[in-house]
């Protein structure tokens, strides 16, 4: 498993993110950026869960920032594999890496578990205190990002 | 107390609850700023990349990696690779790591009579 790792830290991408004077600073400029789109994304649609915003029907609301957050996402993961490519063997042995990655796979499935169950029983309610579901998956929403971006600045710190 | 307002107080409260880390300086958290100390010696091994510089000099019976600025910035103060290449005696200034054994990161370092900062 560890020499996937290896063989990634030693490719042309671990060995150029090393090297250049530009690739680090970029991968690192546009994971702060894609953060900071994401993050929005998650949390206007997680207010909305919440509560709030209640004029805007909920399922246009939440599929158009949901198409900004899955484009931000895809820069995080861009990005997040350009920085890890370039110390791979260490940052895989990092506690808080390996917490980060976890709670990136919690988040996805709670986004599934939002479509799949939660969506499609709350489809009547516009307006007044949200149901329990949606209120619940809100909050868990901006729990586990919140712990993700805090985890992800953590990286350097362990 | 409306939704909105509770969520916008939460926001705020998460917010500074993830800044907190960050003010701390990067990468300065795990190292021992009550014990500066100094090690001079020859470089074993020097690597100058992404994201920091880094040397190897025998201290005291171990081999201590010393971790340095990121290259760019290395080479904004006049530390090029040539300056720490192997070979070349650097005395470095800074704080050992409290959760890696025989790692210290530099706060300057002096080579040739000239010191580098490396923050």
């Amino acid at each position: 498993m560890g020499e996937i790792f290896l063989a990634l830290e030693q490719s042309g991408l671990g060995a150029a993110m090393r090297s250049s004077s530009v690739l680090y600073p970029t991968a690192n400029v546009l994971h702060i950026v894609g953060l900071s789109f994401f993050f929005g994304a998650i949390s206007i649609m997680d207010a909305r869960l919440l509560g709030a915003f209640q004029p805007m029907p909920l399922k246009p609301f939440v599929s158009r920032w949901r198409r900004v957050a899955m484009a931000a996402f895809a820069i995080q993961i861009v990005s997040g594999f350009m920085l890890f490519s370039a110390e791979a063997s260490a940052i895989v042995e990092n506690p808080v890496f390996r917490l980060k990655v976890l709670l990136i796979v919690i988040g996805l499935a709670n986004v599934v578990a939002f479509e799949v169950v939660t969506k499609p029983g709350i489809t009547g309610w516009t307006d007044g205190r949200p149901p329990t579901a949606a209120r619940v998956s809100g909050a868990l929403s901006l729990a586990i990002w919140t712990t993700v971006a805090i985890a992800g600045r953590l990286i350097a710190y362990f | 107390m409306t939704a909105t307002r509770r969520i916008a107080l939460a926001a705020t409260a998460a917010a500074f609850l993830g800044a907190a880390p960050v003010l701390a300086h990067h990468g300065w958290g795990s190292y021992d700023a009550a014990k500066p100390f100094t090690i001079t010696g020859p470089v074993k091994h020097s690597v100058f990349q992404y994201p920091h510089a880094h040397v190897t000099i025998d201290h005291q019976g171990k081999t201590w990696e010393i971790t340095l600025a990121p290259p760019s910035r290395m080479e904004s103060r006049g530390a090029v690779a040539d300056v720490i290449k192997e070979g070349k005696v650097v005395a470095a200034f800074g704080y050992a790591s409290t959760a890696r054994d025989a790692e210290m990161r530099a706060e300057r370092i002096t080579v040739d009579g000239k010191t580098y900062e490396m923050r």
